[in-house]
């Protein structure tokens, strides 16, 4: 009962408010831009030499503001945004109209989701494996380790990225160029379909998972490293308790919980995208939908995306913190 | 070790030669032209309804699927309009209050229906009557329009407009007919995602990325059937892919694939594939390489209701403080066109229509420098000197004895580097400089040119006008960016003092070969100019002029087609606009394309000029080229 009151309670109360007050600040934060999203929808047209008279300008301005939902007032719009958000709609995207935000958002989320959620996953494992035994056992092999790791890390992602693009997509053009599927096949659950997505996929994620392991490998032999030398670890020793028990229950249990929040922060962060990873390599996500959102004032699908972003990130905050005691015994007993 | 190295070495060449083939079994490479997407991805994949906004329609869609009442000639050398769907020119009765269009017979959609005035009444009436569809304001003029026969139309209008045709003339965009038969049976046009979409010209759609970076077309079996068949024979490729593979490093890895047969992009680019691959070319075979006829110019561009930009002499002495030559060379090696007015394209027509009628004035043109003293601005011979400097850098083919060949390789002049007149010009108006050289303002403030740009550093009109700036630096002058996405908007507001301008973004871009210039000089009616903070419909420049609101209802009571009418009055705008600097136009914008010649060959060059190279990339004329391109093999 006092986990509940004094623990679970709180924190559903904090994920509430903060939610709350995240998607009001999404409502409002594309509307203080000073970029005029119809405006930048007749420059589009303008951009690419479609004349547009100035004395037709004036009906078509009104003819997308009327379209788009942007008349009223700014409290109209809001209480229109609670209504539609509470029951999933974002309406149309100004820049892809008439084609809803929800759509445009459900056909990029998968790949994201996919590609992320399991290269965050795999990197994480790997990182905290690799950088535990790293942090801990100090051989030769594992210094040579190290030094890779350290000169990969200060490489810009997008470098790496370019730099595997070379190799394994011009040098030796074993993966494509670009895309998340081959040209010419429709998304269904054959196995050469998914060949074709993992084959599309590949580079995308080593790039991912060799910056992803290199940073979170060296964050985890890091803390490991503090870890080794903390007093309760001599102790445990000089009490004569097994190496393999001091790692496990003393070392590893103890550094897992920072990595734990970083993974918990990743998992809610995948919900933006990548933005870069979706540029390099033409990938169909949802970074680059926000990017190109963002650019083109389209103020449906920015909230579209950031409220999906918000509350994935405050959901993963408030599971971080429902999990935490379950791995650490002192929140437990606060 | 090395027994290992060269195991995986070999084993990686197998594996590519296996993984190699990028498109779906059934479309041979060979029989596949494999074109650039340059806006991609596609806003909305699988919604083909052009006529309900924005659309990236250059993946094929405006170039296969479309065909427009009439369309710009892409032939350079033959240069006008095309009678595309209408048989003839319009034909205007006499107050220009009707309109007649005879049409082509023996045109058909791809699904079997034939094309007739219905479809052309049908659109017409449905974008006048159907808020939300483009063109929906400009239709608005049609008091009544209705079929006379099945191949003739009347537009009635409710006031004389005499280039009410313009908005069927495709250039890039254009009202153009939609299948009725389709289209009559839809609740919601606006909402109709018309997919598969039904076509008029010689491809159909065969398949589409549901994430927008690629579009695959069709020949159709019946091409006979269509404009392009009728007027210029059988397409050659089979097959036509619009692909974007991303960043600009990833298109130049895939044309050296030989995954891409056009490229169009950077000066980089186009030197890295002419000299990593054996099989690319551009459209000159040596320096400057690129196509320099796009109807489009850049520079900077004044606030001309902000201080002391809306005095005359200043805007002259921050022209008279570039040196045009310096700047081609440290914007792009040199490789592009530069152009004195605005919008005096770099073409054979232009030069013809309009810079050989100007070139005397240009000559006798005369500032007042203040004290009695005056000078000659015009400097037609920098295009020359730049010329000297590319001999001893590039191999040049060039014959500098041939002015016409010079002028239409690397424009027609520009403005003298004189920065003793630009100093003359600015102490004239009080300004002064300090003794560090930097430049005061009459009230003793330090003189700071705040420039308005988009953030993208790689849109030539950003490239240029960061030349500019060093230059106007140099001049003593400090100059700082506001860069900001929102750049059209502030511009449109008049929130800005320079602003780097691109696409028509001074006021219109004209035809290109066709000599009317209406489009670019109705944007500066002094009733379209507001206070800052209103949006202009008009020019984001704000600068107006009596003289030139007469030149535009001159030009409104002229007849189209009145070439010499026509031509004497854009002649006159452009001195004004010339003679005012309204904006300093500098460069025309160099298409900077590259073609791989593995699979496809004869695509255009200086010897065989059948259009522009740009044509192959994003413009809808691509339709009636694609009878020229060879196999290569």
């Amino acid at each position: 009962m006092n986990f509940i009151k004094g623990y679970l309670i709180p924190r559903l109360l904090q994920y509430f408010i903060v939610t709350f007050l995240g998607l009001s600040a999404i409502f409002f934060l594309p509307r203080l831009l000073p970029t005029d999203p119809v405006k930048q929808q007749l420059q589009q047209y303008q951009t690419f030499g479609v004349y547009i008279p100035p004395e037709q300008q004036e009906e078509m301005m009104r003819t997308l503001r009327q379209l788009y939902g942007l008349e009223g007032t700014l409290w109209e719009q809001y209480l229109d945004f609670w209504k539609r958000l509470l029951t999933g709609d974002f309406g149309p995207s100004f820049s892809r109209f008439p084609v809803s935000v929800s759509k445009v958002i459900s056909q990029a989320l998968p790949w994201t989701v996919g590609l992320l959620s399991l290269t965050t996953i795999l990197s994480w494992i790997i990182a905290v494996i690799v950088g535990g035994i790293v942090g801990y056992y100090r051989k030769r092999w594992m210094e040579a380790l190290d030094v890779v790791v350290m000169i990969i890390r200060p490489i810009p992602y997008y470098v790496m990225a370019l730099i595997c693009l070379i190799l394994f997509a011009y040098v030796f053009p074993i993966f494509p160029l670009s895309g998340g599927i081959g040209i010419g096949q429709k998304l269904s659950f054959d196995l050469e379909t998914i060949l074709s997505i993992v084959k599309h996929g590949t580079l995308p994620a080593l790039t991912l998972m060799i910056v992803g392991i290199a940073w979170q490998f060296q964050s985890m032999k890091l803390i490991v490293q503090i870890v080794k030398s903390e007093d309760h670890v001599w102790y445990a020793k000089t009490a004569g308790v097994t190496e393999k028990m001091i790692v496990r229950n003393h070392v590893i249990r103890n550094a897992m919980l920072p990595m734990i929040t970083q993974l918990g922060l990743q998992f809610g962060g995948i919900f933006s995208g990548a933005l870069i990873t979706e540029m390099v390599f033409a990938y169909p996500g949802i970074g680059w939908i926000l990017y190109d959102a963002i650019m083109k004032a389209d103020y449906n699908l920015i909230m579209g995306v950031m409220c999906i972003s918000t509350i994935a990130i405050t959901t993963s905050i408030l599971l971080l913190d429902l999990i935490y005691p379950l791995f650490d015994p002192r929140v437990r007993y606060r | 070790m090395k027994k290992v190295l060269v195991f995986v070495f070999l084993a990686l060449i197998a594996v590519s030669a296996v993984m190699a083939q990028m498109l779906p079994p059934g479309i041979p490479r060979e029989k596949t032209l494999i074109l650039p997407f340059l806006f991609a991805p596609l806003p909305a994949p699988g919604n083909w309804n052009l006529w309900a906004g924005w659309r990236a329609q250059n993946c094929g869609l405006h170039q296969f699927v479309t065909e427009p009442l009439w369309t710009i000639n892409p032939n350079p050398e033959e240069g006008g309009i095309i009678n595309a769907l209408a048989a003839e020119p319009p034909i205007y009765n006499e107050d220009f209050t009707k309109l007649t269009i005879k049409l082509r017979k023996g045109i058909y959609w791809s699904d079997g229906v034939e094309f007739t005035a219905d479809d052309v009444v049908f659109t017409i009436k449905t974008v006048k009557d159907t808020s939300g569809l483009d063109y929906h304001g400009p239709m608005q003029d049609v008091k009544d329009v209705y079929a006379l026969d099945k191949y003739t139309v009347v537009v009635e209008l409710k006031r004389p407009n005499s280039r009410f045709h313009a908005y069927f003339v495709e250039r890039w965009g254009a009202l153009r007919p939609m299948p009725k038969h389709i289209f009559e049976k839809v609740e919601d046009v606006v909402s109709f995602d018309f997919n598969p979409p039904v076509s008029l010209g010689p491809y159909v759609l065969k398949d589409y990325d549901p994430a927008g970076y690629w579009v695959l077309w069709e020949k159709r079996k019946d091409w006979q059937r269509t404009v392009t068949g009728q007027l210029f024979g059988e397409p050659v490729p089979e097959y036509v892919l619009f692909i974007n593979y991303g960043t600009p490093e990833k298109n130049t890895m895939a044309m050296l694939r030989h995954e891409l047969d056009v490229l169009q992009g950077s000066a980089e680019q186009l030197i890295t594939l002419l000299r990593m691959s054996k099989t690319t070319r551009s459209y000159r075979k040596t320096w400057p390489y690129i196509d320099p006829r796009d109807i489009s110019t850049r520079g900077p561009g004044f606030n001309h209701m902000v201080y002391p930009y809306n005095i005359k002499d200043v805007r002259w002495a921050l022209a008279l403080s570039i040196d045009i030559v310096k700047l081609a060379i440290s914007t792009y090696d040199g490789m592009v066109a530069m152009t004195p007015g605005l919008p005096l394209v770099v073409n054979k027509n232009f030069y013809e229509w309009y810079f050989k009628r100007l070139e005397p004035w240009l000559e006798e043109l005369t500032l007042d420098l203040g004290n009695g003293e005056t000078f000659k601005p015009w400097d037609p011979k920098a295009p020359w000197r730049l010329l000297e400097w590319a001999k001893k850098m590039y191999k040049v083919d060039i014959d500098p004895n041939s002015e016409e060949e010079v002028r239409l390789t690397l424009g027609y002049g520009w403005w003298k580097y004189a920065p003793d007149a630009a100093e003359k010009l600015l102490k004239k108006h009080g300004f002064y400089r300090d003794e560090n050289g930097k430049w005061h303002l009459p009230n003793g403030d330090l003189w700071k040119i705040t420039i308005l740009r988009g953030p993208d550093p790689t849109d030539m009109a950003n490239i240029i006008i960061e030349g500019i700036a060093e230059q106007w630096k140099e001049f003593g002058i400090e100059v700082v960016f506001n860069v900001s996405s929102a750049a059209s908007t502030l511009a449109g507001e008049g929130r800005f003092e320079v602003v780097n301008t691109a696409h028509g973004g001074f006021a219109g871009e004209p035809w290109g070969f066709h000599p009317d210039l209406y489009r670019c000089f109705n944007a500066f009616r002094s009733e379209f100019v507001k206070p800052i903070g209103e949006l202009t419909l008009g020019s984001a420049l704000r600068w107006s002029d009596p003289r030139m609101d007469k030149i535009i209802e001159e030009l409104e009571k002229t007849d189209w087609n009145d070439y010499e009418k026509v031509i004497e009055l854009g002649v006159e705008g452009l001195k004004l606009e010339i003679e005012e600097m309204v904006a300093i136009p500098v460069f025309n914008c160099p298409i900077t394309i590259v073609f791989d010649e593995y699979y496809w060959t004869n695509f255009p060059s200086p010897e065989n000029d059948y259009a522009r190279c740009d044509n192959f990339t994003t413009w809808p004329q691509l339709k009636y080229l694609l009878h020229m391109v060879k196999p290569a093999k």
